[in-house]
């Protein structure tokens, strides 16, 4: 049965435009996220989140976040890389 | 809803970011869980696999011949780890447009697969 989550997503949202690595950064050290470290790859960056076990790959127009199971980090990285995206 | 040469077209969200000269940006999440779980990745394939055909209603859940399983053709799911011994990953992949899917199947496979399935 489904568990009420406040941060369940309203409405599907179409996001736009490329991800702005450092304010991506900034904001996740406002969140109290710790030891990160930003990598290039040959389509983007990666950005390590190394005490958490997780990476993000940005790359134009994708962003893909690899973690384990850590569901209260990766919802808290999903609203950041919402309030970074320009959306309609 | 999109207004070119003077008129109101309706487009899909896509077509209305093609239009107007927009990239569309996508996310996708993979997460990867621990299940306690020994013998053959098949075996735990297969649970899952009741385990979601339970949840979600069978022709909503596909298996494809690599092992691996597709819930509502968006969300992907597959075990790996040792054939032999404990302990199997379940890695769950979707994107933001499934979100509630998606994360809805993280915590019923942490609740634990169920005991052996006959056949």
């Amino acid at each position: 049965e489904d568990t009420k989550d406040p941060n369940k997503l309203k409405n599907p949202t179409h996001l736009w435009g490329n991800l702005d690595v450092q304010e991506f950064v900034k904001k996740l050290k406002e969140r109290g996220v710790t030891d990160i470290k930003v990598e290039d790859s040959p389509g983007g960056h990666i950005v390590l989140l190394q005490n958490d076990d997780t990476l993000i790959q940005i790359e134009n127009g994708s962003t893909h976040v690899i973690c384990q199971g850590n569901e209260q980090l990766r919802k808290h990285i999903r609203d950041i890389l919402l309030t970074c995206l320009q959306k309609f | 809803l999109v207004m070119k040469d003077g008129k109101m077209l309706l487009l899909e969200p896509s077509q209305a970011m093609k239009e107007l000269g927009l990239e569309e940006h996508t996310i996708r999440f993979t997460s990867t869980i621990f299940v306690d779980e020994a013998g053959p990745i098949k075996k735990t394939t297969n649970k899952v696999y009741h385990l979601l055909k339970e949840k979600y209603g069978e022709r909503n859940v596909q298996q494809s011949c690599d092992g691996s399983l597709t819930l509502s053709d968006s969300v992907l799911i597959k075990v790996s780890g040792s054939e032999e011994g404990e302990g199997k990953s379940v890695l769950v992949s979707w994107s933001l447009q499934d979100e509630d899917l998606g994360s809805s199947l993280l915590p019923l496979l942490e609740k634990g697969l169920p005991p052996d399935l006959r056949g």
